[in-house]
């Protein structure tokens, strides 16, 4: 297979958003949280961050930025009265979030109602511009310049999604993300040891949706149109179950779930069709038969234990 | 405008109350909240309206064919999505989302098996109307306000008075006692579920008359703002279920009428999230 | 480079798994480090005998719940391939090969990326959805593929670029042919609108619709929305009843928008019902029954039309699907027409001689009436006013 096809590449770049999109979900998760609010966040983020960049001329990256911590804020302003409540009310409450977010974005002028915003700019291009700027052009590389633009968006993501994982990595490790993984197991005992539950679980909310805000924006980028619709609740079931099938209890379950159910639909192009029956069989089935999803802490300490070291193939052993 | 807009808002309110009503006896008993249900009673509908339409069966074999395979429905979420989740240590969402899933693949089914167009219900005698001065008001509405409010007093009765109510009403409070007292509840939950489904059945009929269409993804839209009602209402009260339902009916007419119409979709869920914001337990709700 | 030892080492790193699985091949090891060049791209080759082979892909709305509108596209399609191909015997061999968008952009973007870049296509037909094209017009235009519409009724569509095609006649042509004729015949000086304001295809045409009628300077009673998916609209209709309008213009898909005719007439509504494109499909009746009758809209093609042309075609088409052909299936059906001839002009299936040979057609005669570019690739062309009567659309006179 020819890695440098745009075609490809351009199936990586979103198999990339998708995983940055896993990491939000699972960040919220990581406190025992379900939101189902990060479609929302996902398009306060992309709405955000073009108009920043289409109507405003705001370098796109500074735009993205921007669209993530918008997210963030609203995510501040929900957030401090809905993390009160409790498990099933708090996912109904991020699900009308989301609703309620989708019907104002449809009813704004800025946003240009169901019509969406168009003609935004991509990624690829806007850093082919530096490229050529600094005297780097696809002929010299002897490819195409399309090949170029698509290659660099991919280089792009995989540079961003690797500091992404690294910071989430880093985070796990840390006081904070013992601190989530304590409130998680159990909300009293974390509360009984001291531990500031409502600011840990604000804390998870904000970071997960922040990203989520970033992913939006680099979808707005990476196919250059957007309408509010793109965010309804289909959006919702596919981020869950990228956590679902994965599992939560460790950042590589939701990342296996983003990497195989945006990778599956490609590879096999007659199952497109299937797409969304495949969603509900893998929620249903891995809940009845492995509700810790299919990979979990376990899964990674046998296979650390058995091959130290070899990073990147849990994923397909995890199956 | 005023009296016939409130005609419009009753009987939207009152098809949301219905809905609502099987959202409420599943969470009272299970204590989940069953995101398939909406899709289930339009399955079942669905089914019943085709009789209708290419074997002109009558309304009576329609409404007992949705009755019957919503209950069948339930009776397969009951054993594919629920009861294995009871059996294990799973963590308490684990529900939601498998009931998400059901919800997904009975969807997806409607739309291989009957396909996304949306079905025209036959004219029936639901359509002759009533002149009464400043309103107009259609048989079918008032038959769907009836017969929410018999099923409601009904269920209120069934559960408060027969051997059956108690058994769930134990149930509901605790499973593990309920099951060393000698109540059967994998029966009652199953009695319950399908019970649940099987007034979607009727709702989903009663729907398609008021509407005189059905459209598979009803389900979901439906679905909502049953799921709002339960939540407004205060989750496993049938009270609160009926009383919420007309109300949200109501009030999401009144927003087209005096407001915007484009913000109606927002009314509910916008509701939901300042109701858990004041009063989490909802309208009716005990505190837990 | 730097930049592929930093890809190289990146990718085998962090996206060993990811690599592997995605792209279901043994040897993606090291992905980047041949990454000199590609094969020049050829998109098709010349047959035996000057027979010229052209592969066209088709990005279509295939699953999902816009399916209906994909099989159509795709029966058209196929019907005129046949058809074609049978005619252009020895001089024009045309390949079909169709890709399911879902109705998604990135299903969308990922089968036009598919198609030119896997399949080496000499043009692209579709996608179905305005949205659509807006998300993967640019990803062809950018490969220098043509890309032709056959559903786009959107605005700004062919403002994507100069290798943006399409037939489909936009809204601003075929709504204001309407509502000038009935205005015309019926009298009309008071309008209210309705509409799905959450559908991009319904807001343009309310958009148009809006327009039109201020500029003909006819009184707007009132406005109301509703949302695809909504089976109430009762409240929404009583609204708009009290302004006594002599016309409702009604902008929606023909699901939502029949069960919208129904209510109305079922509330006492008497104004001259007036749709947008999207009442143009049988299934209308379906739903609606009578209270279809009177509805007005305007369309780019009508299988009752009495032109030998589209009576071949709608023959033509019964024999092979038993069932008559809507406009998504006749649009589909000409564009492949315009794709044979253009073809045909430039002697070789290559791409950009394509483009051009698209780009300077003229007076073509198609079942779905005549059509011509302007100097912006928009299709001129004309529409056809047709009012529901009886289960069907007869021409309005």
């Amino acid at each position: 297979m020819d890695i440098l096809n745009p075609y490809n590449l351009q199936v990586f770049t979103f198999i990339l958003l998708n995983s940055i999109l896993a990491i939000s979900i699972y960040i919220t998760l990581s406190t025992g949280q379900l939101s189902l609010g990060h479609a929302g966040f996902m398009s306060i983020g992309a709405f955000t961050a073009s108009i920043l960049s289409k109507q405003a001329d705001v370098p796109l990256f500074i735009a993205i930025i921007i669209g993530g911590l918008a997210a963030g804020i609203v995510a501040l302003l929900i957030g401090a009265p809905t993390l009160k409540l409790h498990g099933l009310y708090l996912a109904i409450a991020t699900l009308g979030f989301g609703e309620v977010i989708r019907v104002i974005l449809l009813n704004m002028k800025i946003t240009n109602g169901a019509l969406g915003l168009t003609g935004l700019q991509s990624i690829g291009n806007y850093l082919y511009d530096f490229e050529k700027a600094i005297g780097l052009k696809a002929q010299s590389l002897g490819i195409s310049v399309i090949q170029m633009k698509s290659l660099t968006t991919f280089v792009f993501m995989v540079l961003l999604f690797a500091v992404v994982l690294f910071l989430t990595l880093r985070l796990n490790r840390s006081r904070l993300g013992r601190a989530f993984e304590a409130i998680k197991a159990d909300e009293t005992a974390a509360r009984a040891m001291g531990l500031q539950v409502a600011y840990y679980k604000m804390l998870a909310f904000i970071i997960g949706s922040v990203l989520a805000g970033i992913c939006g924006g680099l979808y707005a980028h990476i196919t250059t149109t957007i309408t509010p619709d793109d965010f309804n609740y289909h959006k919702v079931v596919e981020i869950l179950s990228y956590a679902v099938i994965g599992g939560s209890e460790v950042v590589w379950g939701p990342l296996f779930g983003a990497l195989v159910l945006t990778a599956l639909p490609e590879v096999l192009r007659g199952l497109a069709e299937y797409k969304m029956l495949m969603y509900g069989l893998i929620m249903v089935g891995v809940m009845a038969f492995r509700p810790h999803g299919l990979i979990g802490a376990d899964t990674f300490q046998k296979l650390f234990l058995r091959r130290k070291g070899k990073a990147g193939n849990e994923a397909k052993e995890g199956m | 405008m005023f009296w016939q807009q409130l005609v419009n808002g009753l009987t939207v309110g009152s098809t949301y109350s219905l809905i609502a009503l099987g959202y409420t006896l599943i969470f009272g008993v299970l204590g989940i909240i069953n995101m398939a249900h909406g899709q289930i009673f339009i399955f079942g509908s669905l089914v019943g309206l085709v009789l209708m339409t290419s074997m002109q069966m009558p309304l009576g074999v329609a409404l007992v064919a949705s009755i019957v395979i919503s209950a069948i429905l339930g009776l397969i979420l009951e054993y594919t999505a629920l009861r294995p989740l009871r059996k294990k240590n799973v963590p308490h969402l684990a529900s939601l989302i498998s009931t998400i899933g059901f919800a997904i693949l009975v969807e997806e089914a409607m739309h291989k098996i009957f396909g996304a167009d949306s079905r025209a219900f036959p004219q029936s005698f639901g359509d002759k109307t009533f002149d009464l001065g400043v309103i107009q008001i259609r048989s079918v509405d008032l038959i769907i306000l009836a017969i929410a409010l018999i099923l409601m007093f009904v269920l209120h009765f069934w559960i408060q008075k027969t051997k059956m109510g108690k058994a769930i009403r134990a149930t509901a409070e605790n499973t593990d006692t309920a099951n060393i007292l000698g109540i059967n509840t994998n029966m009652v939950i199953i009695v319950t579920v399908m019970l649940a489904s099987a007034l979607g059945g009727v709702a989903g009929i009663l729907i398609g008359m008021a509407y005189s269409a059905l459209i598979p993804t009803m389900g979901m839209t439906l679905g909502f703002k049953g799921l709002a009602v339960l939540i407004l209402g205060g989750v496993g009260s049938i009270p609160g279920a009926m009383v919420c339902g007309v109300l949200l009916g109501v009030i999401e007419v009144f927003t087209v009428a005096y407001g915007d119409s484009s913000y109606r979709d927002a009314v509910a869920f916008g509701l939901i999230i300042v109701i858990l914001l004041l009063k989490p337990e909802g309208l009716f709700g005990r505190k837990a | 480079m730097k930049g592929f030892s930093l890809l190289k080492s990146l990718a085998t790193i962090s996206l060993g798994a990811v690599l592997m699985v995605g792209c279901s091949s043994g040897n993606s090891a090291a992905p980047a480090a041949n990454g000199g060049s590609t094969p020049a791209q050829t998109p098709a080759a010349e047959g035996a005998g000057g027979e010229v082979t052209a592969q066209i892909g088709v990005v279509g709305f295939l699953s999902g719940s816009g399916a209906a509108y994909g099989e159509a596209q795709k029966a058209g399609l196929e019907l005129a391939l046949g058809e074609l191909n049978e005619a252009n015997k020895g001089k024009l061999k045309m390949e079909l090969k169709f890709e399911d968008s879902g109705g998604e952009k990135e299903g969308a973007i990922n089968a036009v990326n598919k198609l030119i870049n896997q399949d080496n296509v000499v043009a692209i037909i579709g996608p179905t959805l305005s949205g659509e094209m807006f998300a993967a017009g640019p990803v062809a235009n950018e490969a220098e593929v043509p890309i032709f519409g056959i559903s786009n009724t959107s605005e700004g569509i062919n403002d994507i670029g100069e290798y943006v095609f399409r037939n489909s006649l936009p809204e601003s042509i075929a709504i204001p042919t309407a509502m000038k004729a009935a205005v015309e015949k019926k009298g009309i000086k008071k309008v209210a609108l309705i509409y799905a304001s959450n559908d991009d295809f319904s807001v343009n045409g309310y958009k148009v619709m809006k327009a039109t009628a201020e500029k003909m300077g006819l009184e707007i009673t009132g406005e109301a929305t509703f949302s695809n998916g909504d089976v109430d609209f009762s409240a929404q209709l009583t609204k708009l009843k009290q302004t006594n309008p002599d016309a409702l213009l009604v902008s929606a898909l023909y699901k939502e928008g029949s069960m919208v005719v129904k209510k109305a007439r079922e509330l006492g509504i008497t104004a001259t019902i007036l749709g947008g494109n999207g009442f143009n499909n049988p299934k209308v009746f379906e739903i609606a029954g009578p209270a279809a009758d009177g509805l007005i809209v305007a369309t780019p093609f009508s299988p009752e039309k009495q032109d030998d042309k589209v009576q071949a075609f709608v023959k033509a088409f019964e024999a092979k699907y038993n069932k008559k052909p809507d406009q998504f299936a006749a649009q589909a059906y000409d564009s492949l027409y315009i794709m044979s001839q253009s073809l045909l002009g430039a002697g070789k299936a290559e791409r950009e001689e394509l483009r051009n040979q698209l780009a300077q057609l003229k007076d073509f005669t198609g079942v779905s009436g005549k059509l011509s570019f302007d100097e912006k690739r928009n299709p001129i062309g004309d529409a056809v006013v047709v009012v529901a009567k009886d289960g069907k659309f007869v021409p309005f006179e």
